[in-house]
């Protein structure tokens, strides 16, 4: 029995180094030995700002492909092993980083902003978490969402009935029309099922704003989920499965763009990730946050000009997938401007600098994360209570969930809201 | 008139008194309470009829706090949605005693 689980054990490390040296091409090979080791990124990180854990540095979290690399394909590396002034990667270490890089990183990759060699810690980490979710150490939690997302097509356990059920009602008493598998509509709407379950005003909100616009869109049965937690665990298999669902209900309805609604990650995912990997459709991949103001723009709608000014300050929290790496910095703020001329404060730091709300990257998804996700929680509060803020707005439901799940431990005096739901609650009608 | 009320029960905990048949603005309304609302949750169906209300109850589900119900004879099974990190435990109880306690103890 201890044999059989002595090779196990060793497979697993094997198999993880596999997959680190597999994923350690030139790109990596010069990312690893560009670092400098000067630090810079933990004083990015927010898990290492809120707790002080040296481990929560993102140097130290790419440190067993840094090993990895070094140890496989260069002289000092394989010296130092020799000689026994280096420890080879083994189970403990494996088990080590995948409390590290699972609990207490969000892949927000605010530390790659800070670096000054230029290195793209987000990715390196990525590859960190593929080589352990090839070695089956990833967390309990993590692995059940991924399970259920494969299985039953969503990791919140919207099943085909329920997203049926949870639609009808939202048509319902919402009363909106929400087109469902219309061929040769323009715009496939994809919501994740953290709308269709906590958040289903969110649905009826862009519902609202699209067909305000006039958009030809759609909703499709079999891209029925946005959500990516196969992308979480570092599973490539997984993560083009869940895309290509997605892919397949554009295909089949012949759309010109995918419109992802408020969820970073899927958004990262779909519109980056995905044309490195498989085959993409040659459709726009655009997020709700970009679209609604092409559709102020363009003059598709109209909003209430001051129409959230005496609701008390808002403020908007930056989702790292979709400003910092998603590039839609000024669209939220060109919203407010309209909506809330003389409310709108921004916290700091803000924009591309901002921290990430701490529930990213399936964070919030692993019960034994709790800890640390609290703790950076409390620093986002504090931003926000420094501007006094009454409302914080945002453009992803999982920031909203871990916004709304901290304003329920902390009771700050602020509300959390959909970017969605202000701009639909204020359309001119 | 609303078809739901919502009176402090005591330090957080709020009872909400269904008391007549919910519409559209009705279920609006409480989807947004629920989102703004940071305690636990009493829900007092004595104003009603489990066949009213279970409907609505099903699709709030996933919205719920952490939730006692008692009042009116409901199927349980409404109640049942996989367990996830985002949802909070939501039980049914017979009298109003129970609920009351086993909400005190979350």
């Amino acid at each position: 029995m201890e044999a059989k689980m002595q090779i196990a054990t060793q497979t697993a490390t094997q198999t993880a180094l596999n997959t680190f040296v597999h994923e350690t091409g030139a790109w990596v090979a010069s990312q690893l030995e560009a670092c400098t080791r000067c630090g810079m990124c933990a004083e990015a990180c927010h898990f290492y700002q809120a707790t002080g854990n040296p481990e929560y540095a993102p140097v130290w979290k790419i440190e067993l492909v840094r090993r990895a690399y070094e140890q496989r394909f260069t002289f000092g590396g394989k010296m130092r092993v020799a000689m026994g002034l280096d420890k080879p990667v083994n189970d403990n270490a494996l088990e080590a980083w995948s409390k590290i890089v699972y609990e207490a990183c969000t892949m927000c990759n605010k530390c790659a902003m800070v670096c000054p060699m230029g290195i793209q810690l987000g990715p390196i980490i990525h590859n960190v978490r593929a080589g352990l979710s090839d070695a089956g150490l990833v967390p309990e939690d993590l692995k059940t969402a991924v399970r259920k997302q494969e299985e039953i097509g969503s990791p919140l356990g919207a099943t085909d009935s329920v997203y049926d059920q949870r639609m009808e009602w939202v048509a319902d008493e919402w009363e909106v029309e929400l087109p469902m598998d219309v061929k040769g509509a323009d715009t496939l709407v994809v919501f994740s099922s953290i709308e269709i379950m906590k958040f289903p005003e969110n649905i009826a909100a862009i519902a609202k704003i699209l067909n305000k616009a006039g958009e030809k869109w759609t909703l499709s049965h079999k891209a029925r989920e946005v959500v990516n937690f196969g992308f979480y665990e570092g599973n490539e298999h997984l993560t083009k499965l869940f895309m290509q669902r997605v892919f397949d209900g554009a295909r089949e309805l012949g759309v010109k763009r995918i419109l992802v609604t408020e969820c970073g990650h899927a958004y990262d995912a779909l519109r980056w990730t995905a044309a490195n990997i498989m085959d993409v459709p040659n459709v726009e991949i655009t997020h709700v946050a970009g679209y609604i103001w092409q559709l102020v723009g363009a003059g598709r709608i109209k909003l209430k000009q001051g129409a959230l000014d005496d609701k008390g300050v808002i403020t908007f929290h930056d989702a790292c997938k979709i400003q910092r790496r998603g590039g839609h910095i000024d669209e939220p703020r060109e919203l407010l401007k309209i909506l809330a001329p003389n409310a709108f404060r921004e916290m700091t730091p803000n924009k591309e600098q901002a921290i990430c709300c701490g529930g990213g990257g399936g964070v919030i998804a692993i019960k034994e994360a709790d800890p640390q996700r609290y703790k950076v929680f409390e620093m986002k509060m504090e931003q926000a209570n420094r501007v006094g803020a009454k409302t914080v707005a945002m453009f992803c439901s999982n920031c909203r969930l871990q916004f709304t799940d901290g304003v329920q431990k902390y009771n700050p005096p602020f509300k959390v809201a959909g970017m969605s739901q202000l701009v639909a609650d204020s359309l001119v009608e | 008139m609303s078809a739901f009320t919502i009176t402090p029960v005591e330090k957080g905990i709020m009872r909400c008194r269904h008391t007549a048949p919910m519409n559209h603005e009705d279920v609006r309304s409480l989807a947004s309470f629920l989102h703004d609302y940071r305690g636990k949750l009493l829900v007092d169906l004595t104003g009603t009829t489990g066949a009213e209300c279970m409907g609505n109850l099903q699709q709030f589900r996933p919205m719920m706090p952490t939730t006692a119900i008692f009042g009116a004879e409901i199927d349980p099974t409404v109640l049942e949605i996989p367990e996830s990190y985002y949802t909070h435990e939501v039980k049914y109880f017979q009298t109003e005693a129970e609920a009351l306690a086993w909400l005190r103890e979350q």
